[in-house]
């Protein structure tokens, strides 16, 4: 797990470090919206990813324990999984207005 | 120790067994409200924007109720996974169908946006069509719970 922290380190870095090095003289203007809107939806959908992930296994963990309460778990499984898709779609509709 | 359970027999029982009831039927109105409020609110974009814009609406809504309808379905086998019945669906089946809920989105999302991208605005506001069918649910809720005492 630590190694592959690691590699995603140097993958980000790497992201970085050829663009500057690419600048140079008289450069177009920087699309910050545009920048700015990848990151956000990169955070979106990562936080959104956790968080189905973590409802899923404690939905799961739950269901293993008590049977009997499945319906339950499952109905505000299903609930929670499409509030959380909707909220990296909210996101993606944000981006869209401003990037466009 | 006092259980927190009414007795059988009891008003106390028969009022859970009635609110046990309608809320089970929950999920079922959810779907009735997206089959409703989809074709509702194609006829009104229709009106408001036009045609392109209805029928990115409807691409969308149709995607979306496919996608809460496979939702069900996943959470349906991954509840016999959890439980250890009725296991008939492999693993790998589960998460492959998971998986295939966003390819069929950005699917739909790629192809409206080639063919027209005008429409693409009604496409995005046409995955929300669970959401509208959750609010018009809590709504419902509440209001039973306010009429019937549920």
């Amino acid at each position: 797990m630590r190694n592959l922290s690691k590699l995603f380190l140097v993958l980000s870095a790497l992201c970085f470090a050829m663009p500057a090095f690419a600048q140079g003289g008289a450069s177009a203007p920087v699309n910050w919206v545009a920048i700015a809107g990848g990151f956000s939806m990169a955070i979106a959908s990562a936080v959104c990813g956790l968080a189905q992930g973590k409802a899923t296994a404690a939905a799961a963990e739950a269901m293993a324990r008590n049977p009997a309460a499945r319906p339950g778990i499952q109905f505000a499984l299903i609930l929670g999984l499409a509030l959380i898709e909707s909220l990296a779609l909210y996101t993606l509709v944000i981006i869209f207005a401003k990037v466009k | 120790m006092e259980s927190d359970q009414a007795k059988p027999g009891t008003p106390d029982a028969a009022s859970d067994s009635v609110a046990q009831h309608f809320y089970s039927g929950a999920l079922e109105r959810i779907r009735r409200f997206m089959l409703v409020l989809g074709p509702l609110v194609v006829v009104a974009i229709w009106f408001a924007f036009g045609l392109r814009s209805a029928l990115g609406l409807a691409v969308g809504c149709a995607i979306a109720y496919l996608n809460f309808h496979w939702l069900k379905r996943v959470v349906s086998a991954l509840g016999d996974r959890a439980t250890g019945t009725n296991t008939t669906q492999s693993g790998k089946g589960v998460v492959l169908r998971f998986l295939l809920r966003y390819v069929l989105m950005a699917l739909g999302a790629y192809g409206i946006l080639t063919v027209s991208p005008a429409s693409l605005n009604g496409l995005l506001a046409g995955l929300f069509l669970p959401v509208g069918a959750i609010v018009c649910e809590a709504g419902y809720e509440l209001y039973v719970a306010l009429a019937r005492g549920l």
